[in-house]
């Protein structure tokens, strides 16, 4: 019976072998890549809105405090979107008859709720609390990037777990003081931070990485 | 107990007798050593076994499907950011934080009376019933029906149109009905026109009625409740020449005699009295008072007692004779004296004016008299005893059900008002309202749901749930509590109170009705008045004044005595789940096991091991019960303790037209209750040779071990041995809390608010009958009852069993993808993303606390409303282990809170859904590492001792042993 293989056969099943070792290797470094990079987590993409809104025009420009429309920041789980009779407080004197502002006008007179896109949206299983991170110096900027600096609402970080967990493990470098909170492109993150909060936050690390603390 | 074998007494007590001190059992079947009961020892979920045949092939095709199909299950294309919009409301709403709940004080009605409630809001809708500290009836806590009201608000079988002869009507129909109707009755002045509904305490509804009776001067009312205090009434216009409602004050009494009834479940303060009993306990500078039950079906007072007599119901009178005779009241009877009486009539003679003795609403009236007058001669009446004003008052003019069963069947009644109650349901068997209620020209009924009473009845109103319209109540005690709506109208409704304004002519607004008459009480001052009453739930010092007492102690003789039939007595009794059948349709009560039988979906006759043993029944046969001449077959359930030659039967199941939960579920009772005797008849009880399956969870999650639940003399260490055991694995740090629990075995009566508070808190799933039975109920709290002792009349224990939250966590080890794990305060974390279903962890569980979700049971028809989930907490899928979690949601947001205001976390701030619903603060939850706090100082009690503490796992949930004073003498 003659031989079922040449003897190139066995180069080429070697070459075979080695590729698809290559190929398993690069596909886990591609889904490693992939799932990291900004665009599978939206990172820059804005989201279809009832209303142009700009924060680059009210916060930037105007100077607007980011607490005058999200007042509930410092108190509450929710920072809180401002309602049609907030938004109406200016709109009724500027841009009067701007047809943008239709939705604004609408429920303004006819009690109904506006609906936004959330482009910062966490999972369900997630529970995070506004008034906590802000309270103890985390920065809007921190996770909202310059708002001030944006037209359309985007997503500037990927808000996944491990990116969570990047400042719970160790938060002092992240921290600012409490008059910086609001700030917009605040830079020594950490380092003017009294020392006991520096303190409390290294012993804190296990703590603030314990499931429980956004998992219920 | 092997199926079908009868039950032999004699081998259980031989086998107690071979066993070595006092050993606790769960099931009769354990002390028979059945096989049934070493597989749910062995296995904790003991079917999987039998569920699991599956050869290798089909394995590994569904193993490769499960793969390809959760693959594909990944490819979520949904976008959150459309599917959770963020709002912006219209308009700012000062004093609500849109993601905060919202807590709002109103009251809950339970057979008429009120019980105070803060119900919590999310964005306006009710996820949550807690007791409200401020209300006499409430301190605080709830029972297992306010808490279910949640459930039942959301009920999807609630009525939401008006129906006419069954058809759907629209409202303006129904007006344009109703009008010519009224406009004819007010020139008749109410002619032919009668009113049936239950008893309330609710002043509006009694100013209403007044008025309405000015309106229609011959229009006949009647008042029925199928769970009704006739012969407490009749007593005590006999006794007092009046009727009295009597108010018991237990931090006063040392000797506590409860004749029948449970004083902890049954009675409109049960609450209150549960809770000043435990008060009274708790009393470090005066002896432990001394509770003594006389029963015929045990109860959960009589499983609290210190000595329980179990007397067969047509016994009662003879018993309380001799008893009042004992004290100098009266004569006794000839017949020979039970033996405990003696002893009972020398300690009620020591404790004197310190004593109260109550007898149950299914007494007779002659046994109310000599109970009043052997309180009078003790001199309780004003110590411990106060007598008021009936807090459901009944006009002298006022009809009972018989008498309008009588006006009907004489052609008397051309209008017909059922307003609100299901009395066709619930009406005694000899009354066939149903065919009474066709004969009448119009009859109308007001309900919650399209029941039995609804589809007699030509009209049909949806009436608004308690939770959604405005009312007032009074509590057991006189104290008016205000009824606000806590949501919108989830399904258009009128309430009563609108109902009855709309006939008396004062409109249909609600909140107008209530306001008026406060109003009127009030005068001047009434709008502050009023804001403050809303807010804390309760009118300030409208607690019904003492009436002082003119009495003729020696009718007794006059009231009419039992006839005692040949037969087995029958006695009647609310079921500890659905009540009188009004909560049939709730998923929760429905699957919530029954303090003492621990029945889950169903009821059974309730009757004595002797009496088993006579007729040859073991639990799960069917009989033939049959009363004056009528006949229901009905399972039955061997009960330790129950009265020989009794049966009991609870109300509320077999019902046709309760919804889609709770249609023909168990045995309807009312189709044997005499009217001339609702509570105790005369029955015969053949066995017809079937077997009806009872669903039961006494013998799930058992434990192995010694132990379980230590009793202690008062003064004594529970501890005997427990010496430190070294462990393989290292010590957990905790820098800051660490979260423990303390559950006092000696204040835990075993009334099951914990288990639906819990469930409520957690969006804990409702599994349904068929998963039941597999051991498969999802309760992260389970309620263990233990017996001691022989089966006609044993020691009763309960014990709450949450997750143990162990130091050394058997469960942790095990997990092959780290989804339970220990946090930084202690709390054994359970990562459901991360839980892929092994079950390895619950089977290396001691304690038997996990749960699995073997199906996905929130997709099925006893799920609640997504509306009625607590929002704070995840819903847990199928294939995912769960179990308690300390409440972490509650520790979360207490923490912000704290963190927020910049100040530590104060003791107390956080309290989990169960110890915030428990009546007798059984349960502290707190930090372990603040010697301050309340759970510190009782983890330092001698009492303390953690369950199966020899495994080392070193458990944060700690129990306090019961304490009894008998144990003194051995």
């Amino acid at each position: 019976m003659a031989q079922l293989f040449t003897p190139a056969a066995t180069t080429l099943f070697r070459v075979a072998i080695v590729l698809m070792g290559l190929g398993a290797v690069s596909a886990g470094v591609l889904a490693y890549g992939w799932a990291r990079s900004g665009s599978t987590w939206n990172v820059g993409k804005p989201a279809a809105q009832p209303i142009p809104f700009r924060h680059d025009l009210h916060s930037g420009s105007l100077g607007i405090d980011c607490r005058y429309c999200h007042s509930t920041v410092e108190r509450a789980a929710d920072a809180g979107m401002p309602s049609a009779q907030t938004c109406m407080s200016c709109h009724s004197q500027v841009w009067v008859g701007a047809s943008v502002l239709d939705p604004v006008r609408s429920s303004f007179i006819l009690g109904q709720p506006i609906q936004w896109a959330s482009v910062h949206r966490l999972p369900d299983h997630a529970y995070f609390h506004h008034a906590v991170h802000v309270t103890k110096g985390v920065g809007c900027e921190t996770c909202h990037g310059r708002v001030d600096q944006t037209p359309k609402t985007v997503k500037t970080q990927t808000m996944s777990m491990g990116w969570c967990l990047d400042c719970h493990r160790n938060p002092v470098p992240h921290l600012r003081p409490r008059e910086a909170v609001f700030a917009m492109g605040y830079e020594p993150h950490g380092r003017d931070l009294p020392e006991d909060v520096r303190t409390f936050y290294q012993e804190a690390s296990r703590r603030l990485t314990s499931c429980n603390t956004c998992h219920r | 107990m092997r199926k079908g074998a009868p039950f032999d007494l004699d081998a259980v007590r031989t086998h107690l007798a071979t066993e070595e001190g006092a050993r606790l059992w769960r099931s009769l079947e354990e002390l028979s050593d059945a096989p049934e009961v070493r597989r749910y020892i062995e296995a904790e979920f003991p079917d999987i076994v039998q569920a699991a045949s599956i050869d290798r092939r089909t394995l590994l095709r569904l193993m490769s499907a499960s793969l390809a199909l959760g693959g594909l299950a990944a490819c979520n294309g949904s976008e959150a950011g459309k599917n959770a919009p963020l709002l912006s409301q219209s308009r700012n709403m000062p004093g609500y934080t849109p993601g905060v709940p919202l807590t709002v004080a109103t009251s809950m009605p339970l057979n008429g009376y009120g019980r105070g409630v803060l119900v919590r809001t999310q964005e306006g809708r009710p996820i949550k019933v807690e007791g409200n500290p401020l209300h006499p009836a409430s301190l605080g806590a709830t029972d297992v029906f306010a808490q279910a009201e949640i459930l039942s608000l959301y009920d999807p079988d609630r009525s939401d149109t008006p129906l006419q002869n069954g058809a759907p009507r629209s409202w303006e129909e129904l007006t344009n009905f109703i009008r010519p109707v009224r406009n004819e009755l007010v020139v008749g002045e109410g002619r032919g026109l009668h009113i049936l509904m239950p008893p309330t305490s609710s002043p509006t509804l009694h100013r209403l009625m007044a008025q309405a009776r000015q309106l229609f001067p011959f229009a006949q009312w009647h008042l029925f409740s199928p769970v009704d205090d006739d012969n407490r009434r009749i007593a005590a216009t006999a006794v007092f020449g009046r009727d009295l409602d009597f108010v018991y004050d237990l931090t006063q009494a040392d000797i506590i005699v409860t004749l029948g009834g449970d004083l902890f479940a049954e009675e409109p303060g049960h609450l209150r009295y549960a809770a000043d009993y435990q008060t009274r306990r708790r009393m470090q500078d005066r002896p432990l008072p001394g509770l003594y039950a006389v029963e015929a079906r045990l109860s959960l007072v009589g499983a609290r007692a210190d000595q329980r007599i179990p007397l067969r119901p047509r016994d009662f009178e003879d018993f309380v004779q001799v008893l009042a005779a004992a004290l100098g009241v009266g004569s006794a009877p000839s017949s020979a004296p039970h033996p405990s009486v003696s002893k009972l009539a020398d300690e009620l003679r020591r404790a004197g004016a310190r004593s109260i003795v109550v007898a149950g609403r299914e007494q007779p009236a002659r046994v109310h008299a000599l109970v009043h007058a052997i309180n009078a001669r003790l001199g309780a009446f004003g110590t411990t005893i106060r007598a008021i004003d009936p807090v459901r008052p009944v006009s002298a003019d006022t009809g009972t059900l018989v008498d309008l069963a009588e006006a009907i069947e004489s052609g008397g009644v051309s209008r017909l008002v059922v307003l609100g109650g299901n009395p066709v349901y619930t009406a005694p068997a000899d009354i066939d309202l149903a065919s009474l209620v066709r004969r009448v020209p119009l009859s109308l009924h007001l309900g919650q749901h399209r029941d039995e009473t609804a589809v007699v009845c030509q009209w049909h109103i949806p009436e608004l749930h308690p939770l959604e319209s405005w009312g007032d109540l009074r509590a057991f005690d006189g104290t008016v509590g205000l009824r606000q709506p806590v949501a919108m109208p989830l399904k258009p409704g009128l309430s009563q109170e609108e109902f009855l304004g709309l006939l008396a002519g004062q409109g249909p607004d609600g909140r107008a009705l209530v306001q008026a008459t406060w109003h009127e009480a009030w005068g001047e001052g009434f709008e502050e008045r009023w804001a403050r009453s809303l807010e804390g739930g309760v009118i300030e010092g409208s607690a019904s004044p003492l009436v002082a007492l003119t009495d003729r102690f020696d009718v007794a003789a006059e009231l009419e005595a039992r006839t005692n039939s040949a037969g087995i007595d029958v006695v009647f009794a609310p079921d500890p789940s659905v009540w009188d059948g009004s909560y049939a349709n709730n998923g929760w009560l429905q699957e919530l096991p029954k303090p003492l039988t621990k029945l889950v979906w169903g009821n059974a006759a309730l009757i004595a091991p002797e009496t088993a043993a006579i007729f040859g029944l073991s639990s799960g046969d069917a009989i033939d019960l049959t009363v004056e001449g009528r006949a229901i077959r009905a399972p039955v359930w061997i009960l330790p303790g129950h009265a020989p030659g009794a049966v009991t039967l609870t109300l509320g199941y077999g019902r046709q037209r309760a919804g889609r939960i709770g249609n023909g579920i168990g045995f309807d009772a009312y189709a044997v209750r005499p009217s001339r005797q609702p509570w105790i008849a005369s029955g015969e009880i053949r066995k017809p040779g079937e077997r009806i399956p009872l669903i039961s969870t006494q013998q799930h999650h058992s434990l192995q071990g010694r132990d379980i639940v230590r009793v202690v003399a008062p003064g004594q260490s529970a501890v005997g041995e427990s010496p430190e055991h070294s462990s393989l694995y290292p010590e957990w740090p905790y820098e800051g809390h660490a979260w423990g629990m303390a559950i006092d075995l000696d204040a835990c009566i075993g009334c099951n608010a914990c288990v639906i508070a819990c469930q409520a808190e957690n969006n804990i799933a409702v599994v349904g009958p068929e998963e039941v039975a597999k051991g498969r109920e999802m309760h992260w709290l389970r309620v263990d009852r233990y017996h001691a002792g022989d089966p006609a009349n044993p020691g009763t224990y309960f014990q709450p069993v949450p997750c143990m939250h162990c130091e050394k966590a058997p469960c942790e080890v095990v997990c092959p993808v780290n989804a339970t794990v220990h946090s930084s305060e202690g709390l054994n974390d359970m990562v459901y993303n991360r839980c892929i279903g092994t079950r390895t962890c619950s089977n290396n569980c001691p304690y038997k606390v996990r749960r699995f979700n073997f199906l996905d049971y929130q997709g099925t028809d006893y799920t609640a409303s997504p509306d009625a989930m607590n929002p704070q907490v995840t819903v847990r899928d199928r294939g995912v282990m769960e179990k308690c979690t300390y409440c972490v949601q509650r520790i979360g947001a207490a923490r912000a809170d704290a963190r927020v205001e910049d100040r530590p976390l104060r003791d107390g701030e956080v309290t989990t859904a169960c110890q915030q619903s428990c009546p007798t603060q059984a349960i502290v939850f707190g930090d372990v590492n603040d010697p301050g706090s309340a759970v510190s100082r009782l983890k330092q009690s001698p009492r303390n001792y953690a369950l199966l503490g020899n495994l080392n796992t070193k458990p944060r949930t700690t129990y306090l042993a019961r304490v009894e004073p008998s144990r003194e003498n051995g």
